[in-house]
């Protein structure tokens, strides 16, 4: 997965399953690849942002203070406070952060010379749902203690007799389930987001490259699909950092609940 | 935002609670197909029952996530 549309060119055809795997930099045995780099530089950006927009915080806010403001304030009272009420604002640093991140990262996608967001790597999802996983269990244990903790979570109320019917699809649901969808679903959705601009960019150069004008001038066709399907997957990037974290807070919400 | 915390929140609140009922009903319905026709599988792997036991634990399965989304959002 090449970033630029003339080293994409370059590449072979068609496109194998060692496309996937993004080449290792400075041959350090490949742990150091291109979406390292994007998570160290989104890292950096965010820190950066936040340090900037509260140091030294006015009442009548600058401009950057009042971007970094909009962003917290959304999470605690678009996110936090409707989930999980005014216990939620304690978790409000963890969904701004979170927000951020997913967002800021999923835009490279469509950001030129990076182009590929580090969510279309399952890797980086995977670790994304597994920080909110122990988040939301440890809420929940910490509350209830293991034993009651468990027991809401998988025993529904319902008739004794049906309850072994049950019991194993809340479990499978509660504790298989929601990490697996939370980690795919941004995956899915970034890397096909990815593969349908691709798609759309290179089928352009491949129809230039054909021996016809009439099937020549389709490439520009394919290329105006391109640009529309960016603004597309400009509304893909928001939503899925949103979903993602409101999940998370549904998920803590749900184990924090006394009873179903 | 600070002068009325009453009106957001509760916009807030239907949007969030209207995805997240979705997402719990998806989630169980697939739920239970997997667990219940996993377990079917293994059935028809013990005693070579060609796929009937699957068949039979996905249908349960279904019936069994129907339940519990009906039980948790019916009330």
């Amino acid at each position: 997965m090449s970033s630029s549309g003339a080293g994409l060119l370059a590449s072979e055809f068609p496109p194998s399953v060692e496309e996937f795997f993004p080449p290792a930099l400075f041959g350090l045995d490949g742990w150091l690849t291109k979406f390292t780099i994007f998570a160290w530089v989104a890292v950096g950006v965010l820190i950066v942002f936040f340090l900037a927009a509260s140091r030294n915080p006015k009442i009548v806010p600058t401009r950057l203070q009042w971007m970094g403001e909009s962003i917290y304030g959304f999470a605690r009272d678009g996110i936090a406070v409707p989930n999980l009420g005014h216990e939620g604002v304690k978790f409000a640093p963890y969904f701004a952060t979170l927000f951020s991140f997913i967002l800021l990262t999923n835009l490279f996608s469509i950001v030129p010379f990076f182009q590929i967001s580090p969510n279309a790597h399952i890797a980086f999802p995977i670790l994304l749902a597994v920080i909110s996983y122990v988040i939301f269990n440890y809420v929940g244990i910490r509350k209830h203690g293991l034993v009651k903790y468990v027991k809401t979570a998988v025993v529904p109320n319902a008739p004794w007799y049906i309850l072994p019917l049950l019991i194993p699809i809340e479990f499978f649901s509660t504790f298989i389930v929601r990490p697996v969808t939370l980690s795919v679903r941004l995956f899915a959705n970034m890397f096909a987001g990815h593969m349908i601009l691709l798609v759309f960019t290179l089928g352009g150069f491949a129809l230039l490259g054909a021996n016809a004008w009439y099937i020549q001038s389709i490439s520009v066709l394919s290329w105006l699909l391109a640009i529309v399907l960016t603004f597309l997957e400009a509304l893909v990037i928001l939503l899925q950092a949103y979903v993602f974290v409101v999940l998370t807070s549904s998920y803590i919400q749900g184990a924090l609940a006394e009873e179903h | 935002m600070t002068e009325s915390p009453q009106r957001p929140r509760d916009d807030g609140q239907d949007h969030a609670t209207g995805s997240n009922t979705g997402w719990l009903a998806v989630s169980y319905l697939i739920a239970g197909m997997a667990v219940w026709g996993f377990v079917g599988w293994l059935i028809d792997r013990w005693l070579h029952t060609g796929g009937a036991a699957t068949a039979v634990g996905i249908v349960i399965g279904a019936a069994g996530g129907v339940y519990l989304v009906v039980r948790r959002m019916g009330s």
